[in-house]
C-alpha cells in the first residue's frame, strides 16, 4: 500500500478525467484549426475545457485563457512575454521586472537569465512567517517597472501572499501585476478578476488532470509577446492544442470548483491530524504562518536530521513526501524558501512537505504518523554518530 | 532465508552494478543508493558520484526495476577522505583514501543509514569475500580489493556483501551484457575518484592553503646530505618516485625518504629502497596471536605480493614487521595489511621504513 502524501508535486489523474480524455486520443484526433467538422467537434471540446477553466478561475471571459504546456510555461510567457513587450512598447524605459525570493524555481531561474539578458531584476525577502515583505516590494516598484510577479500561495509551506495589495501597486505605476496560481488551483477560490491581477498561471497536474497541460489568464487587452509563435490561442501560443490534456483539464476544474467547499474542508481535517501527530515528534517545527495558508499542505522540519534521507526512509515503507520541491538530485541543500525565511541552514536541510488532496485518507496520515518518528528517531542516531 | 533488504551501494561503474543485478536476482529486495561525494555538481570529470555517474546508476536501477536514491555525503566525504588525503599529502606521506572512504563512508556513515532504513546488509562491488564474519581475498587474484577494506571492523563486516566477490571481471562485464546494462562496457576508473585526469600534484595545490608548508619548495638531498636539486613541495613526492625529480647524473635517483620536519627530499639509487622493516600505526588485528609475535604475509601496497613476514605487535597499537625478504619502497601513509592465506587478519598504517 502507498500512501501518497505529495499533492503538491503532482496529483492522480482523476478516473472520470481519464475518461473524458480517451475518446480524443481515439476517434477524436482532429486539429482543433482544420475547418472539417473532425476539426471542429475538437475545437468544440476545447472550448468547453476553456469555459471550464474560466470559471474555476473566477473569469467570466472564456476568450482570456490561454492554454499552455503546464505552470512553468503560462510564468514564463506571463513575466518574459510581459517584460520584453513592455520593454519594447516604451523603447527600453520599463526595463525592470520585481518579484520574490520565494518564488517557483521556473520563476528563479527565469529571473535569472533576464538580468543577465539586460533587465533589472529585484526580488523582495519575506517574513520569518513566509509571507513576502509587502511594503518592501511596493518600494521596489515604479514608472521603470515592467512587470511584478508574486506567487498566490507558496509550494512548499503553503502559506498565502498579498497578492491583491502587490497587483494594486504595481497596476498604478503602470505595470502589469503576475501571480503563480499553480498551487492554489482547486485548493482555494480564485477569483482573478477581484484579486486585480493581469495575468495568473495555473497547472492542469496539480488538480487532479495529466502532466503536460496549464493556462495562462491574460486579462483582455494586455499585450505579451509570445514564447511560441504561431496563429493557435489568439497568436498568444502557437502550437496545435493538446486537445485531450485540454479537455481532460477543463473537466477537472469543472469537477474541483464543484467540490472546493467539501475538499477544503477535507484536506484542512487531514491536514490537522497530520500536524497534530507530527508535532509530537520531539524537535519538530512547523514552517510558516500556521493561519491563512493552503488547506492541504504543512512544512516540517527536525533538527538533526537530513530531510532527503528522511524521505528516502519513509518510502521504504511505502509512504510519499517530499523533501522541499521536487528534484531528483539529493543534494542536501536548503530551500530557497526557508532561506529567505531566515530558517538555519541545518534546520532547513531537516525539512519534509506533506501535501494531501483528493483521494488522500485518515489512513494515509495514520501510515506516516506511525512511522514517522521512528524514522526521525533512527535519522538522528546516524547524524549524531557522522 | 527470508527475504531481506539490501542496501546496493551503485557507484555507476559495471561491478556494483552487477553487483546489484545479484542482489535481486537471488531475490532480496536491493535498494540502490549513488554516493554523491563532491559537491561542486558542475565537476565535468568522470568521477564516482558525479552527475553522469549517477545517471548510469539510475538507468542500472530502472533497467534492472530497483528503487535508487542519491545521497548527498559531500561534506562528510570532504572531512573524512579529502581533507586527510590532502594533509598527508602535505606532510610528506602517501595516503590511502580508497581505504578510509570504505571505512568512513561506505561501511560507516552509509552503512548507519542503510540500518535507519531498515535494510539488513550493505553490497558493494568489490571483490572480496566474507565468510564466517572474516575478510578473504576475492578469488580473482588479479582484482583482489581485501586491501582497501581490510580496516573494515567485525559489525561492518557482518553486514558487509560483496556479491561479485567470487567472480572474475570477465564474468561481471558477461553478466551485465547479459542484462543489457549500459555499464557492461564502461572503462574502469584505475585513480583515485576524487581526482581529476589523475592530476594529484595539481588536486593538492587547487585544493590546499597555498602557504601550506607541504607546498613550499625545499633542498632534494642524497643519503650522506649533500644537496642535488630543489623539490616543488613535498605533497608532490613519493617514495620510489623516479620521474619529475629533475636531476642529472649517470646512476637512476629514487626517492627514498620525506623528511617532513627538514623539507627535504632524500634521494638514492635502487637499492636503497629495499626496506627491511616497517612500523605500522593504527593497527587492527584480530588473528591468533602467539605472544607478541606471529608468521604472517603483508601486503604493503595494492597489487604487491604479500611478501613473508614476522610481526611484532606492540602494546601501544603500534608493530613492528620485519620481512624475510627487503620489499622495495614501503610509503609512510600507505596501508600494511597482514593476510594468513586468503585471509585479513589485521593491518595499520604505515608510519616508517627501516633499510
Amino acid at each position: 500500500m502507498t500512501a501518497y502524501l505529495d499533492h503538491n508535486a503532482t496529483t492522480p489523474v482523476r478516473p472520470e478525467v481519464v475518461d473524458a480524455m480517451l475518446p480524443w486520443l481515439r476517434d477524436g484526433y482532429g486539429n482543433p484549426n482544420s475547418v472539417y467538422s473532425l476539426g471542429q467537434r475538437a475545437r468544440a471540446a476545447v472550448e468547453l475545457a476553456r469555459e471550464r477553466v474560466a470559471a474555476l478561475l473566477g473569469a467570466s471571459d472564456a476568450g482570456e485563457i490561454a492554454f499552455t504546456s503546464g505552470g512553468s510555461e503560462s510564468d514564463v510567457l506571463a513575466i518574459a512575454g510581459g517584460a520584453w513587450q513592455a520593454h519594447d512598447e516604451s523603447k527600453g524605459k520599463r526595463r525592470k521586472v520585481v518579484t520574490t525570493k520565494i518564488e517557483h524555481d521556473a520563476i528563479r531561474l527565469l529571473a535569472g537569465q533576464l538580468r543577465r539578458r539586460g533587465l533589472d531584476v529585484l526580488e523582495a525577502g519575506c517574513g520569518a512567517d513566509g509571507v513576502v515583505d509587502a511594503s518592501a516590494l511596493t518600494a521596489m516598484i515604479d514608472d521603470s517597472t515592467s512587470v511584478v510577479s508574486v506567487m498566490h500561495a507558496n509550494n512548499e509551506t503553503g502559506v498565502l501572499q498579498p497578492v491583491a495589495e502587490l497587483a494594486a501597486a504595481a497596476r498604478a505605476a503602470g505595470a502589469l501585476a503576475h501571480t503563480d496560481a499553480v498551487q492554489s488551483l482547486g485548493k482555494i477560490p480564485i477569483d482573478a478578476k477581484s484579486l486585480g491581477v493581469d495575468l495568473l498561471a495555473v497547472s492542469g497536474h496539480k488538480v487532479n488532470a495529466p502532466k503536460g497541460v496549464g493556462a495562462l489568464w491574460i486579462r483582455r487587452g494586455v499585450r505579451l509577446s509570445p514564447l511560441i509563435t504561431g496563429h493557435q490561442e489568439k497568436n498568444r501560443r502557437g502550437g496545435t492544442e493538446n486537445t485531450a490534456s485540454i479537455v481532460g483539464f477543463g473537466l477537472a476544474c469543472e469537477l474541483a470548483g464543484r467540490e472546493l467547499a467539501s475538499a477544503h474542508q477535507h484536506a484542512l481535517a487531514l491536514r490537522r491530524r497530520i500536524e497534530a501527530g507530527v508535532l509530537l515528534v520531539p524537535g519538530a517545527r512547523l514552517n510558516g504562518r500556521p493561519d491563512l495558508r493552503l488547506p492541504n499542505t504543512a512544512h516540517f522540519s527536525f533538527d538533526g536530521v537530513d530531510g532527503h534521507h528522511l524521505v528516502v526512509a519513509l518510502d521504504l515503507e511505502g509512504i510519499c513526501v517530499s523533501s522541499g520541491p521536487a528534484c531528483s538530485s539529493g543534494a542536501s541543500t536548503p530551500s530557497h524558501v526557508l532561506t529567505a525565511m531566515g530558517v538555519a541552514a541545518g534546520l532547513a536541510t531537516g525539512s519534509i512537505r506533506v501535501s494531501v488532496g483528493w483521494g488522500s485518507t485518515d489512513a494515509d496520515a495514520d501510515l506516516l504518523l506511525a512511522a514517522l518518528p521512528k524514522a526521525v528517531a533512527k535519522l538522528r542516531a546516524v547524524g549524531a554518530a557522522a | 532465508m527470508s527475504r531481506r533488504r539490501v542496501l546496493v551501494a551503485m557507484s555507476g561503474g559495471v561491478d556494483s552494478s552487477v553487483a546489484a543485478a545479484l542482489v535481486r536476482e537471488r531475490g532480496d529486495e536491493a535498494v540502490g543508493v549513488t554516493m554523491k561525494i563532491l559537491a561542486r555538481a558542475e565537476t565535468g570529470f568522470g568521477c564516482c558520484g558525479s552527475p553522469a555517474d549517477i545517471d548510469d546508476a539510475k538507468r542500472v536501477a530502472e533497467r534492472l526495476g530497483i528503487v535508487h536514491y542519491v545521497s548527498d555525503m559531500a561534506e562528510i566525504f570532504a572531512s573524512k577522505v579529502i581533507r586527510p588525503y590532502l594533509d598527508a599529502y602535505l606532510g610528506g606521506t602517501t595516503p590511502n583514501p580508497c581505504v578510509e572512504c570504505n571505512r568512513s563512508l561506505k561501511f560507516g556513515h552509509l552503512l548507519a543509514l542503510s540500518e535507519a532504513w531498515g535494510c539488513d546488509a550493505v553490497a558493494t562491488g568489490h571483490y572480496a569475500r566474507v565468510e564466517n564474519g572474516r575478510l578473504l581475498k576475492a578469488l580473482d587474484p588479479a582484482k583482489d580489493q581485501s586491501y582497501f577494506l581490510y580496516s573494515l571492523d567485525a559489525k561492518s563486516l557482518a553486514r558487509a556483501d560483496f556479491p561479485v566477490g567470487a567472480m572474475s571481471k570477465d564474468a561481471v562485464r558477461a553478466k551485465a551484457r547479459e542484462l543489457g546494462l549500459k555499464t557492461a562496457d564502461k572503462a574502469e576508473s584505475m585513480e583515485t575518484c576524487f581526482v581529476p585526469n589523475r592530476d594529484v600534484r595539481g588536486f593538492v595545490a587547487a585544493n590546499a592553503d597555498a602557504s601550506a608548508p607541504g607546498l613550499a619548495s625545499g633542498p632534494i638531498r642524497d643519503l650522506e646530505g649533500r644537496e642535488l636539486g630543489r623539490h616543488t613541495g613535498l605533497a608532490s613526492y613519493t617514495i620510489g618516485q623516479r620521474s619529475g625529480l629533475g636531476l642529472s647524473g649517470p646512476e637512476p635517483r629514487y626517492v627514498v625518504r620525506i623528511d617532513a620536519a627538514a623539507n627535504a627530499v632524500i634521494v638514492g639509487g635502487v637499492d636503497e629502497l629495499q626496506t627491511k622493516a616497517i612500523t605500522v600505526g593504527a593497527l587492527t588485528f584480530n588473528g591468533e596471536r602467539n605472544g607478541g609475535t606471529l608468521r604472517a604475509h603483508v601486503r604493503i601496497r595494492h597489487r604487491h605480493i604479500p611478501a613473508a613476514a614476522e610481526i611484532e605487535l606492540k602494546s601501544d597499537g603500534t608493530a613492528t614487521i620485519l620481512f624475510d625478504e627487503p620489499q622495495r619502497a614501503p610509503a609512510p601513509g600507505q596501508s600494511a595489511v597482514i593476510y594468513s592465506g586468503d585471509m585479513v587478519v589485521g593491518g595499520g598504517t604505515i608510519l616508517r621504513g627501516e633499510p
